[in-house]
Formats: structure tokens, sequence, C-alpha cells
């Protein structure tokens, strides 16, 4: 007898998602299998939102909330009521390794995920600030608000986790244990955003003024039912294969470039610095 | 190492004429040298093993031809033919001269492996010393000889050079018969690399150059179906195993060690 060792059938291997690098599928699954030690557990229960590119990343993709046709079996998902699409969308979860292993075999490169667990769906269990810098502002910028934004928080007494977005911006997230709705955890991180603005001439904190050129947004709006972010280890549909991913604070001082962070580099670092990000859920005074 | 059952020189000629240079005439036999060693299978009837044969049907009735009944047609336009007897071809064929004749000498490597077609063994017929004289002047010169020969039907170029001790001819293929790559659009589009990354792909064929030796390419292919063959004549029953791919053997090698990790959580 054979060792089986996923249920996954592979299909298509070689088709080409990263035409710039000669990055073909099977490479796209090496990875999410490689990576799949530091990704599953914050992905556990959570109703994911995928982006598809069946024919690479220069075709384009398609946005996916249901479970795609043809789904097996052993895929679990959760039904949720859409408000706007009116009715019932099946949403994976991605549990274990082989829903992984499925998702990446469906070119779904970017995954996407909730602040909220499907079974408290209107109780966050994270935090989230989404430092996005508007061009000529970059990276760099963004680097400065969020370091801005951690030393905030520290002296709230609130230990925060840094990822890149795999793009330009910075994500910033505050594990909690999940009691406070959206509302609230919408409005704390509007006000932190306020203070920044005052304290720094970079940062703006109000959505009429997101499109400010050079200008770093603190986007609290995204800490809603439904919003998603790429989560961590998400690889990004750029052409350089970046990878969203969890950073020491040590590393962001330093400056550590997002594009040096991508599909090969990324499974050789060896610590996860999000390790244990969900046994340190804390709390928040409202 | 693995026996590689040497191919047994051919016993007939396949061809008897003169190669000539000059006002020298030396008589040859031309055998051939290349044989396509794949696995041949005949198609047989599934429920009682007979093989089947082949009958040439016409598409109108569907009533089987003989031989006799048969004429070459070349389509002009859909479904338009002009009809020849086998007699009015057979009046234009090349007749062959039965010689080779070098018209001219030029360097072996000058001429692109690309036009190289087939190749066949002049062995001397009665004419030894002047062979012998040939073969060792080809030898010092390094030097390739360029004719044509009519065998069976076509004429060809061909290029007459010593190997391994003896004088080979290889027959050309026209230029005509040569796709130029040029005329792909794909290549219209490529860039200049840039000098880093062409650094890096010149630092790989560096490393990776050496010398050729084409008994390290083996036909996997052939090799496991003969494995086969040899089980069932043995009667052993054969297992059909999907074979992983290639591009899927990376992919088990990361599933063992995440797996492996997963384990120990």
């Amino acid at each position: 007898m054979k060792e089986k060792l996923t249920k996954v059938e592979f299909t298509n291997l070689d088709k080409t998602i990263f035409p710039k690098l000669g990055i073909a599928k099977a490479q796209v699954i090496e990875y999410y299998i490689k990576i799949a030690p530091k990704m599953l557990g914050v992905l556990e229960n959570r109703p994911l939102v995928l982006t598809r590119f069946p024919d690479g990343i220069n075709r384009e993709g398609f946005y996916e909330k249901d479970a795609p046709q043809g789904k097996p079996s052993w895929v679990k998902t959760v039904k949720i009521y859409s408000e706007t699409a009116k009715r019932d969308v099946n949403y994976v979860l991605c549990n274990d390794l082989d829903t992984l292993i499925w998702l990446a075999n469906l070119a779904a490169i970017e995954i996407h995920m909730p602040f909220s667990k499907a079974d408290s769906r209107e109780k966050p269990d994270m935090i989230f600030f989404d430092v996005d810098p508007e061009p000529p502002a970059t990276y760099k910028e963004a680097t400065t608000v969020a370091l801005l934004l951690k030393e905030k928080l520290d002296n709230l007494g609130l230990e925060s986790y840094v990822k890149t977005s795999g793009k330009k911006g910075i994500h910033v997230l505050i594990p909690i244990v999940p009691e406070n709705s959206f509302r609230e955890t919408r409005n704390f991180v509007h006000k932190i955003g306020e203070q920044l603005a005052k304290e720094q001439k970079l940062v703006v904190s109000e959505f009429k003024e997101t499109k400010k050129p050079g200008k770093v947004f603190v986007d609290y709006l995204q800490n809603s039912h439904g919003r998603t972010m790429a989560c961590p280890y998400s690889l990004r549909a750029v052409p350089e294969a970046t990878v969203s991913t969890p950073l020491e604070w040590s590393e962001v001082k330093k400056g550590i470039k997002p594009t040096e962070l991508n599909i090969f580099s990324v499974v050789k670092r060896e610590k996860d610095p999000w390790k244990g990000i969900l046994e340190n859920k804390q709390r928040l005074k409202v | 190492m693995e026996k590689t059952s040497k191919v047994n020189v051919p016993r007939r000629p396949i061809w008897t004429g003169s190669l000539t240079i000059g006002l020298v005439n030396v008589p040859v036999k031309l055998y051939p040298m290349i044989y396509d060693r794949g696995i041949s299978f005949r198609f047989l009837h599934k429920s009682d093993g007979h093989p089947l044969k082949y009958q040439k049907v016409c598409t109108k009735d569907e009533k089987v031809i003989p031989w006799e009944e048969v004429a070459k047609g070349y389509e002009i336009a859909k479904n338009e033919y002009v009809i020849f007897d086998k007699e009015e071809l057979e009046a234009v064929k090349p007749e062959s001269d039965k010689r080779i004749r070098l018209d001219k000498f030029v360097d072996y490597f000058s001429v692109d492996p690309i036009y190289f077609d087939r190749s066949y063994a002049l062995m001397p017929d009665k004419s030894s010393d002047a062979y012998s004289l040939l073969l060792t002047a080809f030898e010092k010169k390094g030097k390739a000889g360029v004719g044509r020969i009519t065998l069976r039907t076509k004429e060809y170029p061909a290029l007459v050079h010593a190997y391994k001790g003896a004088i080979v001819l290889t027959t050309l293929r026209y230029a005509y018969d040569v796709v130029d790559p040029q005329g792909f659009e794909e290549l219209k589009k490529l860039k200049e690399p840039e000098k880093a990354e062409l650094d890096l792909a010149v630092k790989i064929v560096t490393d990776l150059s050496g010398e050729f030796d084409i008994t390290e390419y083996k036909d996997r292919y052939r090799q496991k179906v003969e494995e086969l063959i040899k089980k069932k004549v043995k009667g052993e029953t054969v297992v059909v195993e999907k074979p992983v791919e290639e591009e899927a053997k990376g992919l088990m090698v990361a599933l063992r060690e995440t797996l492996k990790q997963l384990e120990k959580k």
C-alpha cells in the first residue's frame, strides 16, 4: 500500500501563477504546505474569503466567498446569511492542512480572514489597525506611523502584533477576549487614530481624508462584521509574490522591506513572531 | 550500468554505387546506421487476441477496394483532386545515377546539426585501397564533402565525412523544410535581460558545464515497458500504478516535513 499524504488531488501543477518570477502552481502549493504549521492556528474557524487566480495573476482573478463547486465532502463550511446578497453564503473554514492544500490547488492565492470566529461572529477576537500610506507616502512612512502606534498601545498596556500587508501597508493587531462589539473595537481604533493625527502630521484618522496624497490613514473601518484582511502568511497577488509576513517589532524598526518577504524567503524564517497570539488575549477597557 | 544491446551490423546494403570526386571513383555500398528502437505494439482483437489488419474502404459506399483500383490523388481544393496513375508518377521519378558526387569540401562543424537527417555507413565495394585513402584524407583535414544522393524516389543533399574510422554519409534536409524560428511572434517580445539576472544565468550555465555523453540518456519509457513485458511473460499480474507527477514529488517531500511538524504540536 502506498501511503497517502493528502486527500487533495493535485491538478494543473505546471500552470504559471506568477509569470514575472516564473512561479508555477506547484510552487504556490509547496509554499502553503511549508508555511501551514505557522498559519493554521490563526485561521481556525474563520469564514474565509478567497481571491483566486486560476490563470495566473496577470489574468483577472475573482473574489470568492461561497465554497466553490466540486468541494470535497471533507472540507468544512459555515452557512452565513448575507444581507447584501439576500441569501445564505457557504464560507470555507480552513482548520486543517488538507483544506489549505485544497485552497492552494484552487489557485486561491490570497486568503482573507475576518476578525471574529464563526461561532461568535459579532464579538471580534482581534482589533485591527490598517496602516495605509497614500502615495507618494510609501511603506517607509507607514513604518513611522506603525512604530508610533505601537508606542501608544504599549503605554496603554496593550501588547500588539505587526505584519506587512504584502503591499505598501502595515497591519497592527491586538488579540482580545471576544466580549466587545465591532462598534466598540472600531471606536477604539478611531480614537487612537485621532490621537496619532494630533501628534504626527503624517497621520490622517478620518475616512474622508484617505486620499490626501502623502498621508498615512489609520483605517478603523475594517473593524466591522464581514470585513477581512489578508491573513498572516497569505501570498499576495503581485508580480513579486510577496507574503503578508508577521514581524518582530525590532524588524520593523530596522526597516525590513516588504519586497524582501516573498514566497521563497518567508519559508526560511525560523521564528514565527505571531506564535501564541491567540493565547495572549487581552481586555479592552472601553 | 545498463547493458546496452548493440545494434547488429545490417547484412544487406540498401544502395550501391560510387563516390565521385573529380575524376576519382570509389565504388561503395550504403548501409543504414540509424534505427528507431521504440517499442512497437500490434493492435489485437481484445476478445480473441488476433491481430487486426487494415483495409482501404471507399468513403462513398464503404466498400473494400483492392489495390488494382487504387490511384493517387493530389488535393488542389477542398474535396477536389487531380488523379495520377502509378505509371505517370513513375515516369517523373528521379533516376538515381548511382553516384554520390562531391562538389566541395567544408568544415564538418560549420554545418548546423539542424539540417542532419539520417546517417548511413559507406563501405568499400571491392575498393579497399581507394576507400582507405579517402578516409585518411577526410580524417587528416577534418573536412566533410558536400554532394547529393538519390535514395529511392528522393534526392537529398548529403554530407560525407569520417566517423569512428569509417566514411559516413548523412542526408540533409532542404532549407525550406526547416522553420526559421524568427517567424515566431514570441521572439519579437523578448526583452534585454538585466545585468544582475544575466550574471546569475551565466553562472548557472558555467557551474553545470560538462562533457557530452549520449550514454547518460536512457529511454526510460522503453525500459519500463520492457520490465512489464517480462513480468507478463512470466505470468505475473501487473499492477497499474499512476506515477506521481514530477512536479508533485517536491510537494510530497514538503508534505512529509509539515505533517511531522504538525504532529509535534
